[in-house]
């Protein structure tokens, strides 16, 4: 399994959140495996994954919505796993906003204290206070409707907060929002989380929200955690190729383990950093990101160096996305080439270049089926 | 898959703890289920029993049935029914098609005009239709040559009358299939040069496919299970309805009026079988990004439906106009000169004007009492988290109305109501069983208003309101009951006007210190009082418009005012 450790946020080593062999099932599907994971005070975590990969699922067995079927998740030392919603401690924000419409913006924000029997003028304080945190003091006596969607989400994250919960849970708060909004919207609540220090589970299929935003990604598939760490580490050290490939872009090259730190991908001798503990002759896939590939100042290097056909230039804004054909075999890349790199070696569809696959950036994984020695 | 479960076997499952909410909302939704028990189910139940025994009360196995089918006579009225239903439903849904086409496909003028005359026949009794039809086309009629010496008594009258009774339920559905078209296949069909006439087979009536054959089965169930018309016009012909009525009515056989009930329960319940899977295969059609149709002048298409449409329209507006005539004349159709003598109830059998109070009292209850529970209901049984067996239950109650003929259901409630053991005696022959029954009977429609506004409200409010700690119920009163407004006031106005229009099931069920108007017109015509029967058809008819009118009034000022929240 993992080994989990707090990241810089927290400085408590207590998990705040607990959770211990979750499994959900329904009927004959299994939604969640095993799920064990410890979130600790003052953490932004986000379960990353496709759909059906169960991160849904886990935000709403830890939420009490849809309990798991087997395991245990406590919060802040106490045992939650068979609490109804209600006797639990969280304030959640969803995609919809599900903000009631019929009520002002104000109301919409007392919602729980009023419930909670707070006194007028406390409530009215309050309130005053959690919209000018997300930055809304003047729409108070607005209705929903009246409010961009932005702001929409940004009123239920106040509403969320009001009872300060111990535990702020988003599904998919950013996903109804169009890309200009979400991209600022995504720095405000990770801006409000940090100087609230409130613990924040996030659902999210995005993987750019989940990097900009986390402090540590749980990348989830088919109901299993496959790689927990901060966005650098899920980014740069993918656990696996399933991580590989779905945060960031990846070259997947097959080839087969003809060195503990070499492999062969048709025809093409590539050497990595490190050893892998498997046979010769192994069958591997080694994974290479197209912007570490190199094509300038390469300088003496002599590993993994060749000389390649440039492909196929596909401008993509603010690099060309090209495609390498390693010459003397038909292994093809995917490089991203700078507009510098461009301008400055004046690639073009059909010349050649020189270009290096950096040792310390292959990442390899044995072929499923492959036993280790 | 059993690796798994084995490994897993150790670990017990977990179960969540109720929360308060979870235990009120079951305990209320299981009181609910329980009352559909007891107007719905249970009296059905005594309706199978009473098939099964003698009149002293043995249990005699099949041998009414087997005395029904020895009897021609009675089992003439099966292929009379069916014919009648059949030939009616074809008629009334190409007629609700082509005005449909109309109003929702083609530029004519007057759509909106067209539009509203169309619902005059919901906010009349079926019997009006049949009244007026024999003014036209009876002995005395005045358009009698039209029918070329064939008359009017008989299955010429009983088809008229069920077409113009059920086109408005036609219309309603065709009207909402074809106007729910997909521009973009016409696009496409006019980019791949395909013309009008191919566009329109292979376009339009696949697309409105669901809804002509939802129509054809919704008022096929209507007019096999109709009385109200039969029982004016029929004469010699008999019908499953107007035999019901004979044997309870007429010759006090209850045993054999079980018997007929339960084979026009068949039809109805297969109409509902088949209209529930074909429904559940439509929705998952549909596609989410469609775009709005929008139709573009076209002459020659224009003015033939406008004449079309026109004509359909004349036709509804002749037969409320010879009943509403016919009303104020002294004597139609000799003495024409206006008179509101038919209009002095007390003066002939029926009730008089105390049975008109009494139909508005026993509408209004309906309509309040029938909207709380309907909301409430589909509030639970949408809401209710878990509880799936109690869920479905209620579900099943709640639907099972729409499979049952209010002829049927009324009957059930003699069976039950009156049976000498049973404590809910007391209710029988009140004002309060008239209601219940009224409520039961209309309940499936009110229902499914009420679950569709419900799911088109966000789903996540209640899960909001429990991560605040805050009741469901004061999130039902604050946030969901007043988002719904709208179609709580519709379901409240559906259940008036059919609780004031209805004659079915409440038939069997009034006292003499509850006559209703509309069985007052039933008994008025039937004594031969026919001009006191249309005036009180009218008066009906008049009450709904004004209570209709008063009612989109005070609902545009009220949501004016509730729902400010609606507006950006």
């Amino acid at each position: 399994m993992q080994t989990q450790t707090p990241s810089a946020a927290s400085s408590s080593p207590e998990p705040y959140l607990k959770i211990r062999g979750v499994t959900k099932r329904f009927d004959k599907f299994t939604a969640l495996q095993a799920i064990d994971l410890d979130i600790y005070p003052g953490e932004f975590v986000s379960f990353l994954g496709p759909s059906g990969c169960g991160k849904t699922t886990l935000l709403r067995a830890i939420s009490g919505l849809d309990v798991q079927s087997e395991g245990t998740i406590s919060q802040g030392g106490k045992d939650i796993s068979t609490l109804p919603v209600n006797q639990r401690d969280f304030g959640i924000v969803f995609q919809s906003y599900a903000l009631f419409p019929n009520l002002r913006i104000k109301d919409n924000v007392a919602y729980g204290l009023v419930s909670a029997g707070r006194s007028r003028s406390e409530i009215s304080t309050r309130v005053t206070e959690l919209l000018a945190l997300v930055g809304l003091s003047d729409q108070a006596m607005k209705f929903p409707a009246q409010l961009s969607g932005g702001q929409q989400q940004r009123i239920a994250l106040a509403r969320a907060l009001a009872l300060s919960p111990g535990l702020l849970l988003l599904d998919e708060p950013l996903s109804a929002l169009d890309a200009r909004v979400r991209a600022r919207l995504r720095g405000e609540i990770r801006d409000l989380q940090q100087r609230l220090g409130i613990t924040t589970i996030m659902v999210t299929h995005d993987q750019e929200e989940a990097l900009t935003m986390s402090d540590r990604i749980v990348v989830m598939s088919r109901g299993r955690i496959e790689q927990v760490g901060t966005p650098d580490e899920v980014y740069s050290r993918p656990a696996s190729p399933f991580v590989a490939d779905f945060v960031g872009r990846m070259n997947f090259l097959d080839g087969r383990l003809v060195a503990p730190n070499q492999a062969n991908c048709k025809g093409v001798d590539l050497t990595f950093a490190g050893e892998m503990t498997y046979a010769a002759e192994t069958q591997v896939t080694v994974c290479v990101r197209p912007e570490d590939i190199v094509v300038r100042n390469i300088n003496g290097a002599n590993t993994n160096v060749f000389d390649a056909d440039v492909g196929v230039m596909e401008f993509v804004g603010n690099h060309f996305a090209t495609t390498l054909h390693i010459n003397g075999t038909n292994l093809n890349v995917a490089a991203d080439l700078s507009m510098n790199d461009v301008r400055d070696l004046g690639v073009k569809p059909g010349g050649t270049i020189k270009a290096l696959l950096p040792a310390d950036r292959l990442r390899v994984f044995a072929t499923p089926g492959a036993a280790a020695q | 898959m059993t690796a798994v479960a084995v490994e897993a076997a150790p670990a017990r499952p977990v179960r969540q703890r109720m929360s308060r909410d979870d235990v009120i909302m079951r305990v209320v939704l299981t009181l609910l289920a329980a009352w559909l028990l007891l107007t719905v189910l249970l009296p059905l139940w005594s309706l199978l029993a009473k098939s099964f025994e003698s009149p002293d009360g043995r249990f005699v196995g099949l041998a009414n049935f087997v005395q029904y089918f020895a009897n021609p006579q009675l089992t003439q009225s099966i292929l009379n029914s069916v014919w009648i239903a059949f030939v009616s439903t074809l008629l009334c849904v190409f007629l609700a098609f082509l005005y449909a086409y109309g109003v929702t496909r083609t530029c004519m003028p007057w759509r909106g005009a067209f539009k509203i005359v169309a619902q005059i026949p919901l906010l009349a009794p079926s019997l009006l239709p049949a009244i007026s039809l024999v003014y036209l086309f009876g002995n005395q009629g005045f358009a009698k040559d039209i029918l070329f010496g064939h008359s009017i008594y008989g299955p010429i009258g009983i088809v008229m009358g069920e077409v113009f009774w059920a086109f408005p339920h036609a219309l309603i559905i065709v009207t909402t299939a074809l106007a729910t078209a997909d521009a973009r296949l016409y696009e496409a069909a006019d980019a791949l040069k395909a013309g009008a006439w191919r566009t329109f087979w292979t376009v339009t009536v696949p697309g409105a496919r669901y809804g002509l054959i939802s129509a054809t089965f919704v008022v096929f169930t209507l007019i096999i299970t109709d009385f109200g018309v039969p029982k004016v016009i029929g004469g010699q012909y008999d019908v499953l309805a107007t035999d019901i009525y004979k044997q309870v009515i007429g010759q006090q056989n209850f045993q054999m009026g079980a018997v007929v009930g339960l084979i026009l329960l068949l039809p109805a319940v297969l109409a509902f079988v088949i209209d529930q899977v074909l429904q559940r295969r439509q929705s998952a059609l549909l596609s989410a990004r469609a775009v709005p149709y929008q139709p573009k002048p076209n002459r020659a298409i224009d003015t033939a439906l406008f004449a079309a449409c026109g004509l359909i329209a004349v036709a509804i507006l002749v037969i409320i106009g010879v009943a509403f005539f016919a009303s104020i004349a002294t004597l139609w159709p000799y003495n024409l000169t206006p008179s509101l003598k038919n209009y002095n109830f007390d003066d002939v059998d029926g009730g008089g004007w105390e049975s008109f109070f009494n139909s508005l009292q026993m509408a209004a209850l309906a309509a309040v009492f029938g909207t709380a529970v309907v909301f409430l209901g589909a509030y639970l049984v949408e809401k209710t988290r878990g509880y799936r067996p109690g869920r479905a239950i209620y579900q099943f109650l709640a639907l099972l109305p729409l499979a049952v003929p209010g002829l049927v259901l009324g009957l059930g409630y003699i069976f039950f109501f009156n049976a000498p053991g049973n404590p809910l005696n007391l209710v029988y022959g009140t004002m309060v069983i008239l209601v219940m029954c009224t409520v039961a009977h209309f309940y499936s429609v009110a229902h499914l208003t009420a679950v569709t506004a419900l799911k088109q409200i966000d789903q996540e409010f209640e899960t909001v309101s429990a991560s605040l700690r805050v009741p469901f119920y004061r999130t039902f009163f604050r946030v969901t009951l007043p988002v719904c407004l709208p179609a709580v006031l519709d379901i409240a106005m559906y259940l008036f006007v059919n609780a004031l229009t209805t004659v079915s099931a409440v038939v069997f069920l009034y006292a003499p210190q509850t006559t209703l108007a509309s069985i007052a017109v039933l008994n008025m015509d039937d004594a031969g009082d026919v001009a006191p029967a249309a005036a009180m058809a009218m008066t009906l008819f008049f009450t709904a418009v004004v209570v209709r009118v008063l009612y989109t009034a005070a609902t545009r000022r009220l949501l004016a005012r509730s729902q400010a929240w609606r507006l950006r």
